[in-house]
């Protein structure tokens, strides 16, 4: 069989070069220029789907974005799922199958599900999830539904790019209107953005045979186009939708196959300063008994098949409609030799323009379609007139025409508003919300004329019919046919008090899927109308949503995928760390930092226990660099670093620095971190890693909106210094080996304090802080030599077996010491006191920052959770973090929770930190932590477990 | 994605930005309040159907702490809204 | 490669960050310093050394690094006084330059700001986003020079060689 229904001439397509292509399982050949369903339709395949719900054979119904009922998976290459036929441009070696259907659409067993169809009415899924239990039909659902499935790689070659784009005037739609603004737009030396999704411009020009001053409408379109091309400062697109509308004119555009490198398909997000919508219009069904039938096509549709790929669909056509577009339909057909058997119109007076177009065919007023038999393809068609009289005409093509839409999609996704006319029988744009205007057939000029001077097209003229409604009809009869929402459905939901049009939306699915019912959506709204009495303007629309067509995920994240899905921090010790074997995490902020450095052979626990040992009895080195810093500067920073401080730090003096906690006003603790006087008017503050950017956000807005007065100048230096933190007994002799001229000596440069000098030749500023508690020496040095420092403290430090330490380590020794985290201790329900922290909180300041609201929650005297160390009574039994207390470990509310457990090596036991009712009171108890099927008992105690009284880390 | 007009910069993409919350009451003293008052201030954010004052910081930007009124029914930035309305 | 350009990662920098009353910075540095720009996002420069107006009361000076040492001392940081801010930030941003003939295009991938010539002029600098972080971005000869925090460095390559991939 090859290509029956394809013209000899004519057409926008190549016949010199012919593509093969497969459609489930087999081989048919059509021709460049063709779509998927084009060349379908060309092979006379007829059934080319099953539905959704019932598995009804169905065909071809439309030539776009429309198109509800054609679904077809791609394979190989262009792998993806749920793509209509008529908007796949085909290629050579084409693979495509039809979704819903196995093992085909012409033999498919999940048809059987037309003979249970009573049994799946509208409302079907909210009633399962009610009764008996969901769960009994989910499997079974989930099979039948979900249309296609998602590929299962994505494409091997090729890439997604997502990029930005500015214009003052972005046009939607290269039809007649659009490339009109577009024309007007860009001779005035404006940006013009003009965007189509079909694959040439000309928009309905292309389908049909129209004349401008007398010549043919197409070459109009091609002088437009070649101007357009000529202006540097237009950007056209073809195979591009305007999918989405937002606020403040952005708008989002996918462009297909953009004919560059390797990109598979392009996301343009457009800022416009206005937005001119020419999205046309879309031809919408007839509501009819079995008008789902494979051979059942829009009337503007055959007639794009015709002019636009030289296909006839049928050999016998019956026309069906309201309105006269039709009858340029039937005179198209008929002037291609096409046998038009008869023209059923539902108007009473059919105008006399619209006769004059087809002389020699029968035109039955006032007559509507009742029936139409052929299950798998047309075979004859039931004429009912008013008068009650039937006749059966056998014909294989039904083009039917119920009216046309504006596509509204984008004018109403800006929030502006619609309007019902009775004289078109539409919704059209009435008052816009954002700078944008419709024009053209998307604002209800439905004819050439109106668009263009000297085009010419029969004018319009609807009588609106919302469905067929016969007595005694049978058969259903689909306002939505891809989701197999019919008018009983519809009815259904009207009846079970589901009367709002969302909620009929909900209820029946209708208008929801792939095609968001662009044919049928106003056949429902016209339903409801009926029914409800009223008109149509006050059942109103849905709400219209992107993506006005759909969009591959791939084209929404663009570049973003693999190693740049999130964004990733660096320090200059990374490249040595991923070299020494260091397993890498992200640790808040970003920061990419080693976990731990396990060696030959060895598990985490076994790497852990080596690092923290070597801190404990002989040296250890870590990258501090990520922790975040910022210099202070000005007359009243000392005021200011009260207010955010809960202590006292005013009173420090140059060269000293002061541990400190910055609460939030509601009380919360924000952060803590080391505050340093540099000299009389220069500070710097650090903060932990994950709360760098908050924290300068907190100071800056202080500053800007609260004390606009004070004289405080904040710079961020977190990577402006990086550090390596030498750490553990034998410190200061790496210190001496690395070669400083500062005196290490602690009685000249004690703890919480720091020093300016130079470390293995090298400007270092050294600070005596630590987070270990041991004996430490924070290098901080400019970022251009890390890398070197780092390779000297190792070398240095190897005669004392230094180890690089990871935050694996790091979490377990500052455990052992009680030291806070962020996150593990510390969450909104904890203050200070809480953490055995009360010297924390100055009183001798008036004010600060969460004092009254830490007065106010003290005052009421409610028992608190409180910071204790456990001791689990079996020395080798974990504690799982996060774990649940309860009183004796009975099932009862509890009473606190773990908040960390880690193995520690000098204590040579596993230990913890928890949360606990009452805790500061209750040293020496037994606490139970409850899990799921056990309950450790655990010995409360303070929450240090090395060095208690800090000699170490002042020594 | 709205377009926040920074007084330094001019109109900049949301996306440059970083919320700062409604703009509520003045931070009263704490030592003259009474308990009630204090978490009145706290807690009560206005949250208006309608245009509402509100702080964005120029995150990726400048660093200005801007404040815009802005309509929570349609995004629109505003001129601050006369008292009779 | 998807578009003709060419990326380069470029050397350390002298910055200095400058904050305070443009009278108490020129009065401090007007003798080492271009006269400083007005105009918001704008830039002056004067010999090597380029002065970027980028946030109120803020300024960045910049200069090759080996003129590092000599502005640093005379800009003196730590001797300024009280009411203006100097900070040596040269090692805080990484720069890099996407030049040729599509650099546009590529610049249009990273950053959502218009930078289209008749907005983004070459007087101009700002801070904007670039690939969701915040970044400096100015024109150079033949096409765009931005900076981003130095630790994203590696990241904001990694990005760049997948756009032109």
């Amino acid at each position: 069989m090859t290509q029956n229904n394809r013209c000899a001439s004519g057409g926008r397509i190549d016949r010199s070069r012919t593509l093969r292509f497969t459609f489930n399982g087999k081989s048919y050949e059509g021709f460049e220029g063709d779509t998927l369903a084009s060349a379908l339709l060309a092979n006379d395949v007829r059934v080319t789907a099953r539905s959704f719900k019932y598995h009804r054979p169905r065909g071809i119904v439309g030539h776009g974005p429309e198109e509800p009922a054609t679904l077809v998976e791609l394979d190989g290459e262009d792998a993806s799922g749920n793509r209509p036929a008529t908007t796949v441009p085909l290629r050579d070696g084409l693979s495509a199958r039809s979704v819903n259907c196995w093992p085909s659409p012409e033999f498919d067993i999940g048809g059987v599900n037309q003979l249970l169809s009573r049994f799946i009415p509208a409302g079907f899924y909210y009633k399962t999830f009610k009764w008996p239990n969901w769960h009994l039909f989910e499997p079974s659902i989930r099979k039948a539904a979900g249309l296609a499935a998602a590929p299962a790689q994505p494409p091997s070659s090729g890439h997604f790019e997502a990029r930005h784009a500015h214009a003052d005037v972005l046009v939607a739609g290269a039809g007649p209107a659009g490339l009109k603004a577009a024309l007007k737009a860009g001779r005035a030396g404006k940006r013009v953005f003009l965007a189509d999704e079909d694959s040439e411009a000309g928009g309905s020009l292309l389908n049909c045979d129209l004349s401008i001053d007398g010549q043919p409408a197409m070459g109009w379109v091609e002088a437009a186009v070649l101007e357009l091309r000529g202006m540097a400062n237009v950007t056209h697109l073809q195979n591009a939708t305007v999918w989405a509308y937002r606020e403040h004119n952005l708008l989002i555009v996918n462009e297909r196959n953009p004919d560059q490198g390797s990109i598979i398909e392009r996301s343009w997000r457009v800022r416009a300063g206005e937005v001119v919508i020419a999205t046309g219009a879309t031809e919408r069904a007839m509501v009819f008994s079995n008008n789902d039938r494979p051979g059942v096509m829009l009337a503007s549709s055959v007639q794009a098949y015709f002019n636009r790929w030289g296909v006839i669909p049928g050999k016998r056509v019956v026309l069906f409609t309201n309105n006269n577009s039709a009858y340029a339909v039937a005179s198209d057909l008929i002037a291609a030799g096409v046998r038009v058997e008869a023209i059923l119109d539902s108007r009473s007076c059919v105008p006399q323009a619209a006769l004059e177009l087809v002389p020699e065919i029968t035109v039955q007023s006032s007559t509507v379609v009742g029936d139409v038999r052929g299950h798998k393809g047309v075979k004859a068609v039931k004429a009912v007139s008013s008068s009650g009289s039937v006749n059966w005409i056998e014909c294989d093509l039904l083009a039917h025409s119920g009216g046309w839409n504006p596509t509204v999609h984008l004018w109403s996704q800006s929030r502006s508003t619609l309007r019902f006319d009775e004289d078109l029988a539409a919704f059209l744009p009435y008052q816009p919300v954002q700078n944008c205007t419709a024009v053209g057939a998307a604002a209800g000029q439905l004819t050439l004329d109106q668009i263009i001077d000297g085009g010419e097209e029969l004018a319009y003229e609807i009588e609106p019919l919302w469905r067929v409604d016969l007595p005694g009809q049978r058969g259903k009869a689909f306002l939505d046919i891809q989701n197999d929402v019919s008018v009983s459905d519809v009815h259904l939901a009207l009846r079970e008090g589901y009367d709002n049009v969302e909620h009929v939306k909900r209820y029946t699915t209708g208008g929801m899927g792939i095609d968001q019912g662009k044919t049928g959506n106003i056949n429902i709204i016209g339903t409801v109308a009926m029914q409800k009495g009223v008109p149509l303007q006050e059942v109103g629309t849905t709400t219209f949503r992107s993506p006005y067509t759909p969009v591959s995920f791939g084209a929404i994240g663009g570049l973003r995928e693999d190693s740049v899905l999130f964004p990733y921090r660096h320090t200059p010790v990374t490249q040595w760390n991923k070299d020494n074997g260091a397993v890498m995490y992200e640790a808040g902020a970003r920061w990419r930092r080693p976990g731990y450095f396990p060696q030959q052979g060895e598990g985490l626990q076994d790497a852990v226990n080596r690092e923290c040992r070597a801190v404990r009895e002989g040296v250890g080195v870590y990258d501090g660099s990520p922790l975040g810093t910022f210099e202070l500067k000005g007359r009243d920073v000392p005021q200011f670093l009260d207010f955010i401080y809960s202590n006292m730090v005013s009173s420090l003096t140059p060269g000293n620095g002061r541990y400190g906690l910055m609460l939030s006003d509601d009380g919360l603790i924000l952060d803590d971190g080391v505050v340093f006087r540099l000299d009389e008017h220069r500070w710097l503050v650090s903060t932990s890693t994950g709360h760098a950017d908050s924290i300068n956000q907190h100071m800056e807005k202080l500053l800007q909106t609260e004390f606009p007065d004070w004289q405080v100048m904040i710079t961020t230096v977190t990577s402006q210094w990086n550090n390596a933190t030498i750490c553990g007994p034998r410190a200061r002799d790496v210190m001496q080996a690395l070669g400083t001229d500062v005196d290490l000596s602690p009685e000249v440069f004690p703890f919480m304090s720091f020093r300016d000098g130079t470390v293995a030749g090298f400007p270092a500023r050294i600070v005596r802080v630590s987070f270990t508690g041991e004996l430490s020496f924070e290098v901080n040095v400019a970022p251009r030599h890390m890398a070197e420092l780092w390779a000297k403290v190792i070398e240095a430090g190897a005669p004392f077996g230094i180890q690089p330490v990871g935050s694996e380590s790091s979490h377990v020794l500052r455990v052992e010491k009680g030291f806070l985290s962020l996150g593990h201790e510390v969450d909104g329900t904890v203050d200070a006191y809480d953490l055995g922290m009360g010297w924390a909180m100055s009183k001798k300041k008036t004010d600060y920052l969460g004092k009254r609201s830490i007065q106010l929650r003290r005052e009421g005297k409610a028992t608190r959770r409180e910071l204790v160390g456990i001791l689990p009574e079996d020395h080798n039994r974990q504690v799982p973090e996060g774990a649940p207390l309860t009183p004796g470990g009975r099932k009862e509310a509890t009473e606190g929770l773990v908040t960390a457990c880690v193995w520690s090596v000098v204590n040579d036991r596993w230990v913890g930190l928890a949360l606990l009712k009452n805790g500061h009171s209750r040293h020496g108890e037994i606490a139970h932590v409850r899990l799921k099927d056990e309950v450790i008992p655990v010995k409360i105690t303070k929450p240090v477990f090395h060095d208690p009284d800090g000699k170490l880390l002042r020594s | 994605m709205m377009l926040i007009p920074c007084p330094f910069c001019g109109k900049r993409n949301e996306s440059e930005f970083i919320f700062g919350g409604a703009v509520g009451a003045d931070r009263p003293d704490p030592n003259s309040v009474n308990d009630a008052e204090w978490v009145e201030y706290l807690t009560v954010a206005p949250n208006p159907l309608g245009p509402v004052q509100e702080r964005w910081w120029h995150a990726r930007g400048c660093s200005e702490w801007v404040t815009i009124w802005r309509d929570t029914r349609t995004h629109d930035i505003v001129e601050a809204p006369d008292d009779s309305e | 490669m998807t578009y003709d350009v060419a990326i380069v990662r470029q050397p350390l920098n002298a910055l200095f960050d400058l904050k305070g009353s443009p009278a108490a910075i020129q009065n401090w540095a007007a003798d080492v310093l271009p006269t400083l720009p007005e105009r918001p996002n704008s830039r002056t420069g004067q010999a090597s050394v380029e002065l970027y107006h980028v946030g109120r009361n803020h300024w960045i000076a910049r200069a090759p690094l080996e003129q590092e040492a000599e502005l640093e001392k005379h800009l003196s940081p730590t001797n300024c006084p009280a009411e203006i801010s100097i900070v040596r930030v040269s090692d805080t941003l990484t720069f890099f330059r996407v030049v040729g003939p599509q650099a546009d295009e590529v610049m249009s991938i990273a950053c959502p700001l218009d930078i289209h010539e008749t907005e983004f002029g070459e007087e101009t600098v700002t801070y904007t986003e670039l690939f969701g972080l915040k970044a400096l971005i100015m024109r150079c000869e033949d096409g765009f020079e931005f900076a981003v925090e130095q630790s994203f460095g590696d990241m904001a390559e990694d990005y760049l060689s997948r756009a032109v991939a």
